[in-house]
């Protein structure tokens, strides 16, 4: 009963939990780019280290989260155009967190998190609108046909596959050519009617993620909001296993949300995302 | 610091910021022809991926160019993710300089799906002629 108890407690504060998450998300992520600008890299682990082992409980500073923004910052100069969407999102988090060290004011580190989260789905939508081969649905279309979504449904209908793996055998033999020559392979469609179905998908998109910016903007708290929005993470992972981009999306949820329910619904999929990040599965 | 500046920066200031990074990603989508999958505007799956971008460099084949070398993987990529005439110079002088070549003529080509007639094809995106004697 006492566990239950704790448990809980545990998880009436979500901002302690969600940074908690955070952080795991962070050191695995950190750790997989470590490679990347390692020279400048090595100094800051070794000093974060260090500071944080003598000072963690001396300092009001957060060195750990410091060592994290700098992290990140490096990989951000170093690779301004190659990171990951993700890693931008990550930064304003740690810098979220960094202030909220420092005003202690949860109202205004939850107004800093809802906003970003408005922002980044958003930007998507405005994206998708603002792309010509993504509104005409031929960008699902031709994604769809080479096997790179929907590979999970896929293993239901095996002549897909098939057909799928037919897709890319040409293309890649057509990436061998000259492209002077004009060559144009013809796409074999894996389910019937797929140019429609992709053009509606298109647009259920746009609308299905407009719908969730909305929703936490206007209500951010509300039990319908986050199942929207948790919705929408479940939905990209099962149509391409974006690991990185929806544990973040999902710490973010998190932060914002109330009900104990939902909050244990995302520890799930973030914890869920960070193992498959560790056995190196999915797109992160 | 006034406390209502303080309040609006403390609330404000980080979206702000990154309302003005995806600002500047749209701007560089715009006039320097970056892949919406990359520069922190959010815009994967949005279209095909730049990977399919295709380098071609006639009498040269581009997997042996970039093979073992980090600055002509760099500056291929850098290439592939925004394919510009200023990138597109930039390999031209690179591969200059680094063969025997007297000219070069490098072309970048992007991938065009039309799902009305199910075709998946190439259009040449930008092309460049550099001679030796003009570096």
């Amino acid at each position: 009963m006492k566990y239950k108890l704790d448990v809980k407690s545990r998880w009436k504060d979500q901002i302690k939990v969600g940074q908690q998450l955070l952080i795991l998300f962070l050191g695995v992520y950190v750790f997989l780019l470590l490679k990347d600008a390692l020279f400048w890299k090595i100094p800051v682990i070794i000093i974060g280290l260090i500071l944080w082992f003598n000072y963690r409980n001396k300092t009001r500073h957060p060195i750990i989260w410091f060592s994290f923004l700098i992290l990140l910052s490096i990989d951000l100069i170093h690779s301004y155009f190659w990171v990951a969407n993700h890693h931008f999102v990550l930064f304003f988090m740690v810098l979220a967190v960094i202030f909220f060290y420092y005003h202690k004011e949860k109202e205004f580190f939850v107004k800093n998190i809802q906003l970003v989260l408005v922002i980044v789905v958003l930007a998507s939508v405005v994206q998708k609108v603002l792309s010509p081969q993504f509104v005409s649905g031929d960008f699902y279309y031709s994604v769809i046909n080479l096997g790179a979504l929907f590979k999970f449904f896929m293993k239901f209908i095996p002549e897909s596959i098939e057909i799928a793996k037919s897709n890319s055998d040409n293309l890649m033999n057509l990436s061998k050519t000259n492209p002077n020559l004009g060559e144009t392979i013809v796409l074999k469609d894996i389910i019937p009617n797929l140019r429609y179905r992709s053009q509606i998908f298109a647009w259920l998109t746009i609308f299905v993620e407009f719908i969730a910016a909305m929703a936490i903007l206007i209500k951010p708290k509300n039990t319908w909001s986050h199942l929207i929005f948790i919705a929408l993470i479940i939905g990209v992972l099962f149509t391409r296993l974006e690991t990185g981009f929806m544990s973040v999306l999902a710490i973010n949820g998190l932060f914002l949300c109330t009900n104990t329910k939902l909050k244990m619904l995302y520890m799930i999929i973030i914890l869920g995302c960070i193992a498959l990040i560790i056995m190196k599965l999915g797109y992160h | 610091m006034k406390n209502v500046t303080k309040i609006v920066l403390l609330k404000y200031g980080i979206p702000v910021f990154a309302i003005i990074i995806v600002a500047v990603q749209l701007f560089l989508v715009k006039t320097k022809d970056l892949s919406r999958w990359k520069g922190g505007g959010y815009g994967m799956y949005t279209e095909i991926h730049y990977a399919y971008n295709q380098i071609y460099i006639p009498g040269f084949s581009v997997d042996s160019l970039v093979k073992d070398n980090e600055q002509m993987q760099s500056t291929f990529g850098r290439l592939l993710v925004m394919p510009n005439s200023d990138n597109l110079e930039k390999v031209a002088k690179l591969v200059l300089e680094t063969t025997h070549v007297d000219s070069i003529n490098v072309q970048i080509w992007k991938p065009i799906v039309n799902s009305k007639e199910g075709t998946y094809t190439r259009v040449l995106s930008h092309e460049i002629q550099v001679k030796k004697s003009s570096l």
